[in-house]
């Protein structure tokens, strides 16, 4: 009995944790709305802007794309931990075809086309030559990581794109955009609308699909798929691939909104294609649920942004930047609760025993 | 009647071994075929050959009378064959009907969606056509392996089998199960449909199948009708030569008391008891057996013992001394071996070869590290040693345990257990998915080690073999000592009631209200 009450307790430890931070994030609010001038109040009065909610959107564009992405290869058995890497060479390849072909549009096509060849390069070597596929998704990721910005330093003498002329301007929707802080929603940029689309064709296609399926029992026990007479090479090649449309979507439009490519450093994808995977993984590898977790962490990034611009709180800039980092800490530890597909990571060879 | 399928001397070669040498195989249509032999006969390798897995080096498949060639299994589904591996392919958090459907879903909307409910319709039609007792929406996660089964076979009718292949049915089911799967045998039988199930059980293959053939070394040794057969000349078949079934022992020669259980209780993993207050001692020169239907406690009794799980309650004394609180490691210096129930989870590290399989529990001693590091050649000499004496026949000598036969990694776990120079031997199912051959030589061991002088605690769910060996045999149910009876005199009739739980000696009455129900079955 000793044991069950042990269990019991390490249980609830966590759980105890996860309420204390709600009560604290509660207490937060509360105190911020009974006494609007204190720091509490002037951090949600921040918070709760619509120029908060429109940079929480265009943040969560990059994050949300890739993540579907990273949902597909992983639920069919392939982590793609490269999606950094193809974050990033898409926003620089749409960025070179935008301002060579003068239309934006054209330069999302090509740089979703970019991220996909990388990401069936990476397919060819995970499926056809069974490398292990952290590695190679990291090989993905540092590949981009040096071959974006040498191609900027070729193309125009510096890691960072010249600044386009173009771009896809916004769509709003009258009056609906008028509303206090949700207004936001309906004066976006197009790439925004195509995020949320993506959100729900991506949940349509796992979940009501004959492919969404197949991806599943790709992931799950490929044995049985492939018993079920389905080849599931064919099946993971489409999920990878899949997976580079949709990132390539997220890159090209985290460049294109800017209008340039910047290759400084850890580029401007700057982690977000990792912070994408792990938006996937507390969604549960639901789609619905990676979007919600991206509005939260892209909602805690514009956050503090505007905490360091408006210095409220008296606390070192780069801590505060920290902010969305130590967030996915917490909620991975506190709430994660993924079940990871049972043959993620394995090779799978038709015919072995 | 039809002959529903036909294999005309097929022949498989793989490197270096020769699986199935010219074997010809009729089978009836509207029969149940057992297709019977012992490990390594090349019974799976024939089924193979059949389901379009393996290409035949020579010989002709023919289907409902028509020569086939089978490139993969897609072919053989296409024909109507469908097979039910041992291990089932399905996929756990996905809902039966998902299953049964994967891979052939039916579509609406220009085939864009699944007709979910067509493709629930279509299932529940052919669950309540073949009478099976299946919930068309549970998720295959939730539910036992005797329905994960019934979903397999549901998955293969769906896909238009007429010929179904089972692989060791039997092998994760209870006696119940194994029941309710003989039944639906019968069901589709009736319907038309052609069974052949391996199995290397004599007493299944005689109860359930109309013909029986038997395979040994590759060969088909004869086909015969299953009711026209003896035990015995099936069991002369598969081994060719006489088999003794009757163990012969010398009686035991007791000496000091090597292990003594006092009063122990053991919870399992979800915190609840699973073994309550039992107490029992084994001597030196004794085999002491434990008897019952699986699940019954003897696992975390066992674990209690070796060290493996921690006791709520009492105390287990060694030799003397109160080993209650030592390590496993402790344990096994102070010569205790153990041979554990789950060969592949406990017994191997399966991507190991033997050399260092031989070593594990002994990676600490004097004889195969010092300052430090391992002496592998101290290690090679020793697994040559296990595989000489306990008659292993791997492939190679450095492949891995993986690539084994269930029976040769348990000859070889055996072999290592048994090498430690034990006081003290705890054997759980020691012979559990072993054929004729290896069973009668690891019980030739087991009373070899005893006439030794060695203490041998012996857990088996195998009445038969438990009875056999025993010098005492305990009867557990639902986490108690029934009884601890002589198993010369008991009869199995008592032995059997004492595992239901009910006492033998007091009528029918259950010993303890209310426990009869979940320890029965």
């Amino acid at each position: 009995m000793s044991n069950a009450v042990a269990s019991r307790a390490g249980l609830s430890t966590r759980r105890l944790a996860g309420l204390a931070l709600g009560a604290a994030v509660a207490l937060f609010v509360l105190a911020g709305v009974a006494m609007p001038d204190s720091t509490p109040g002037k951090v949600l009065r921040v918070a709760f802007t619509k120029s908060a909610l429109a940079a929480t959107l265009r943040l969560s564009v990059p994050i949300a794309f890739a993540a579907l992405g990273g949902i597909f290869a992983e639920k069919s058995g392939v982590i793609n931990i490269g999606l950094e890497g193809l974050l990033i060479i898409s926003a620089f390849v749409a960025v070179y075809a935008a301002d060579v072909g003068g239309s934006v549009w054209l330069g999302l096509l090509v740089g979703v086309l970019a991220s996909t060849l990388l990401a069936g390069l990476f397919a060819v070597v995970c499926i056809e030559f069974r490398a292990d596929q952290i590695i190679a998704g990291l090989a993905v990721w540092l590949i981009a990581l040096g071959l974006a910005p040498f191609a900027s330093q070729a193309i125009y003498g510096g890691p960072n794109t010249e600044s386009l002329e173009g771009s896809f301007g916004t769509i709003t929707v009258p009056v609906l955009s008028e509303i206090p802080f949700f207004g936001a929603l309906f004066d976006a940029n197009p790439v925004v609308y195509l995020m949320f689309a993506a959100v729900g064709l991506s949940w349509y296609a796992l979940n009501r699909t004959s492919f969404g399926r197949w991806v599943v029992a790709s992931g799950e026990n490929p044995k049985a798929l492939d018993t079920a007479g389905v080849n599931v090479t064919r099946v993971r090649y489409a999920a990878v691939l899949l997976s580079g449309v949709l990132a390539g979507f997220g890159g090209a439009a985290l460049s294109l909104s800017l209008g340039q490519f910047i290759g400084n450093g850890a580029t401007m994808v700057n982690g977000k294609g990792f912070i994408a995977i792990v938006a996937y993984l507390f969604g549960n590898y639901n789609p619905v649920g990676a979007l919600l977790s991206t509005f939260l962490f892209a909602g805690l990034d514009a956050l503090q942004i505007r905490l360091q611009a408006a210095a409220i709180i008296a606390v070192p800039q780069s801590l505060v930047r920290t902010i969305p980092y130590v967030a996915v800490i917490v909620v991975l530890a506190l709430f994660g609760r993924t079940r990871i597909p049972e043959a993620a990571g394995d090779h799978y060879e038709s015919g072995e025993d | 009647m039809a002959t529903a399928v036909h294999l005309d001397g097929i022949t498989k070669r793989f490197p270096g071994v020769v699986a199935n040498d010219d074997v010809d195989l009729a089978v009836r249509r509207g029969t149940v075929h057992a297709l019977l032999g012992e490990n390594g006969a090349g019974k799976t390798t024939l089924m193979n050959v059949l389901y379009g897995l393996y290409e035949p080096t020579d010989g002709q498949v023919y289907v409902g009378g028509e020569p086939r060639r089978f490139d993969s299994p897609r072919d053989a589904i296409d024909a109507g064959v469908g097979m039910i591996h041992q291990h089932f392919m399905l996929v756990d958090p996905m809902t039966v009907t998902e299953n049964v459907t994967l891979g052939n879903e039916p579509r609406k909307w220009l085939g864009l969606t699944v007709d979910e409910e067509r493709a629930r319709r279509e299932v529940v039609d052919l669950r309540d056509r073949y009478g099976f007792d299946v919930d068309p929406d549970a998720r295959i996660e939730e539910v036992g392996v005797g329905v994960q089964q019934r979903v397999e076979i549901l998955k293969a009718l769906y896909r238009g089998a007429e010929v179904l292949i089972l692989d060791e049915p039997t092998a994760v089911l209870t006696p119940q199960e194994v029941d309710d799967l003989f039944a639906v045998f019968e069901e589709l039988t009736a319907q038309g449909k052609t069974i052949i199930f391996i199995t290397h059980k004599l007493g299944e293959a005689m109860h359930a199948a109309d013909e029986i053939t038997v395979l040994r070394d590759g060969r088909n040794v004869g086909t015969v009708p299953a009711d026209e057969v003896t035990r015995e000349e099936l069991a002369e078949m598969m081994v060719g030569r006489e088999v003794l079934r009757t163990v012969e022992k010398p009686p035991a020669d007791r000496g000091e008391r090597v292990l003594a259980v006092d009063g122990v209780s053991v919870d399992d993993d979800r915190g609840v008891e699973a073994v309550s207050d039992v107490s029992f001692s084994v001597r030196a020169g004794e085999v002491f057996g434990i008897a019952g239907v699986d699940g019954n406690g003897q696992s975390e009794l066992i674990e209690a013992v070796t060290g493996l799980r921690d006791p709520t309650a009492g105390r287990i004394v060694y030799r003397g001394e109160d080993v209650t609180d030592w390590s496993r490691r402790r344990r096994i210096e102070a010569r205790m071996s153990y041979v554990p129930e789950d060969r592949h989870e406990r017994g191997l590290v399966m991507d190991f070869d033997l050399t260092q399989n031989g070593i594990l529990g002994s990676q600490h001693s004097d004889e195969f590290a010092c300052d430090g590091r391992l002496d592998w050649d101290a290690a090679r000499d020793h697994a040559e040693t296990i595989i000489e004496e306990y008659d292993v026949r791997p492939p190679n000598r450095r492949a891995a345990a993986a690539s084994f036969s269930g029976g040769n990694q348990q000859k070889f776990i055996v072999g290592r257990e048994f090498e430690r120079d034990p006081a003290l031997v705890v054997a759980t199912h020691p012979t559990r998915g072993v054929d004729i051959g290896s069973t009668e030589f690891i019980h030739d061991r087991l009373l070899a080690l005893r006439s030794s002088g060695v203490a041998v605690l012996l857990v088996s769910s195998n009445l038969e073999e438990v009875r056999g060996l025993s010098d005492r045999l305990a009867v557990v149910h639902d986490g108690e000592i029934m009884d601890v009876v002589d198993p010369e005199s008991a009869t199995e009739e008592e032995i059997g009631l004492l595992m239901a739980g009910e006492d033998p000696s007091d009528g029918s009455g259950p010993v303890a209200a209310g426990a009869t129900n979940e320890g029965g079955r």
